[in-house]
């Protein structure tokens, strides 16, 4: 690789490239925001993955699922496969460690990541995430959109930072109870929830953003945390407003008890 | 078996405000910085350090023949530490820094006074991960015993998830 | 949050081995071994006790496998990835306050055995 590669990307600092080649970065779900977020790693230059996916291409990905192509869903290609095609034709010297499972059945892996980047479908999920980025001691950027209302459609969604020592997802109210709760209660009912190709894109590519910025200090911002409310319909992305007053918040919800492999007190 | 370091920003910076701090006769200073154990998927651990005991001035000993010497009491408290942090499988790391930049190792005093230090950790703390963690300007090394074993495993990493993640590896420049 | 020792003490009865632990806040009571109603397949597994409110239900039992018994239960809860393994749970609230923690075990260990 010459330095010409990289040549336009010289205002991430004369060591940018050494330093994110060093990262490993995890993703978690390949689907319409992950399959977004390894293509733009893998341009910028991210050596190491650690990749989980345990679903193949339908049809009804193809409207949103970087890298795959029509004959992928008659071939049912893994994801997985997808995304380390993508990744390889882009890095071919890059190392990938992919599992076809949920990461929650190989978790290991995972936590030799320092980023962790979820685009997750469920409440759910980005708690176990967040619970396990803060035990390993990993960033954790969260994405999501979601479609709602019925006659009049607005799309929403977010991109969050949660790191160790900083405000979680529960402190910047994003994961609340009553959220939480809600989603139990329709376990098993959710169905297929609409997904299009563009916000999953604004998303990842913020996302991302966030990511270079966390191991290149480019934009000497020093952040330790973020969550940016996506407005679909009107094409924006704003800090949430939940995060007033938020710089003077110690985080109750993780402490020291919580980092390593959990150890119970016997009673 | 690989095993690897990550600590906080946060906490990188308050044991960098320590360690550079002048001393009134030591050429440099010493802390203890506490960690515990995570798996990793070759089998290996992930080392995940906690919080930082600053050394008190007072507790070291003016020895002209090396950088830095720590007296009993300094040792003392590190064991107590470890015998209360057992049920939380808390071991504790003797850190220092090296003023130069790049990869760093142990030197000949470094190499002749830490790793004798173990035993007695082992000793009390027997289900926990000890050791040396040694920093330079740019750079970090780790060195671990892991439970029920007397030696020394180099870290392949040092890292630090902070507003910058840094990525100290053995074997390259920072 | 302490419980008293009576109270866990209780517990200790009905699994071979009793622990404790927090995640993000929430404690989890770690029953290893706990003996399930005779009407279940296994008789023995592992589980988890939060006694306190987390997903809409005032307290919950996990368990370390989907158990089958007599009545057929919503398994709405699958792969619950908490202390950094997996946990299953079915459908089921115990209402009532000031229940000791032992009657909060009897009472979701009633799902095996009562209707509704």
């Amino acid at each position: 690789m010459t330095a010409e590669r990289f040549a336009r990307q010289s205002f991430l600092g004369d060591d940018a490239e050494a330093r994110i080649a060093r990262v490993t970065v995890g993703v978690p779900g390949l689907g319409g925001g992950g399959s977004h977020i390894i293509q733009q790693l893998a341009h910028i230059g991210f050596q190491r993955y650690v990749l989980y996916d345990d679903d193949v291409v339908e049809e009804s990905n193809l409207n949103r699922l970087v890298g795959a192509e029509a004959r992928d869903a008659l071939a049912e290609t893994p994801k997985l496969h997808i995304a380390k095609m993508r990744i390889l034709s882009l890095q071919p010297h890059a190392i990938i460690r992919g599992y076809a499972c949920k990461w929650q059945e190989k978790p290991e892996p995972l936590r030799e990541c320092q980023i962790v980047m979820g685009a997750v479908d469920s409440y759910r999920g980005r708690r176990e995430l967040e619970i396990a980025c803060r035990r390993y001691l990993m960033h954790y950027i969260d994405i999501g959109m979601d479609v709602h209302g019925g006659e009049r459609p607005v799309i929403g969604g977010q991109i969050i930072l949660s790191s160790p020592g900083g405000p979680c997802m529960t402190c910047m109210r994003f994961l609340t109870a009553d959220k939480l709760a809600t989603e139990a209660a329709r376990y098993g009912n959710a169905g297929g929830r609409p997904q299009v190709v563009w916000p999953n894109g604004a998303l990842a590519s913020t996302a991302v953003g966030l990511a270079v910025d966390l191991v290149t200090g480019w934009t000497r911002k020093n952040r330790s945390y973020a969550y940016l409310a996506y407005d679909g319909n009107e094409g924006t992305l704003t800090p949430s407003k939940t995060l007033i007053g938020i710089e003077k918040y110690v985080c109750e919800h993780f402490g020291d008890t919580d980092l390593g492999d959990p150890v119970s007190i016997p009673l | 078996m690989t095993v690897a370091i990550k600590m906080t920003g946060r906490l990188y910076d308050e044991i960098w405000r320590d360690l550079e701090r002048p001393h009134p006769f030591a050429h440099e200073r010493v802390g203890f910085v506490f960690g515990r154990i995570g798996t990793r998927d070759d089998g290996g651990r992930l080392v995940l350090l906690t919080r930082y005991h600053a050394i008190p001035d007072a507790q070291y000993i003016d020895d002209p023949t090396v950088n830095a010497r720590i007296g009993p009491e300094a040792m003392t408290w590190a064991m107590q530490a470890v015998y209360h942090g057992r049920p939380a499988r808390e071991g504790v790391f003797h850190i220092h820094m090296h003023g130069y930049a790049g990869e760093t190792g142990m030197s000949k005093t470094d190499r002749r006074e830490i790793p004798p230090m173990m035993p007695g950790f082992q000793s009390v703390g027997r289900d926990a991960a000890h050791g040396i963690i040694i920093l330079s300007l740019d750079h970090g090394s780790g060195w671990v015993c892991l439970p029920g074993n007397a030696t020394l495993v180099p870290c392949g990493n040092v890292a630090v998830i902070g507003k910058e993640v840094k990525v100290f590896e053995r074997g390259r420049r920072a | 949050m302490d419980y008293p020792r009576a109270q866990t003490d209780e517990l200790k009865p009905y699994c071979t081995k009793l622990s404790l632990f927090t995640e993000g806040g929430v404690p989890f009571f770690s029953l290893e071994g706990l003996r399930l109603p005779e009407s279940c397949e296994p008789q023995v597994c592992d589980a988890l006790l939060c006694p306190v409110t987390r997903d809409n239900y005032p307290s919950r039992l996990y368990l370390s496998v989907k158990v089958k018994s007599h009545y057929d239960r919503n398994w709405n809860c699958e792969n619950a990835r908490i202390g950094e393994k997996n946990w299953f749970a079915f459908s089921w609230k115990v209402e009532g306050a000031d229940l000791t923690l032992a009657q909060v075990l009897m009472a979701h260990l009633l799902g095996f055995t009562k209707e509704k």
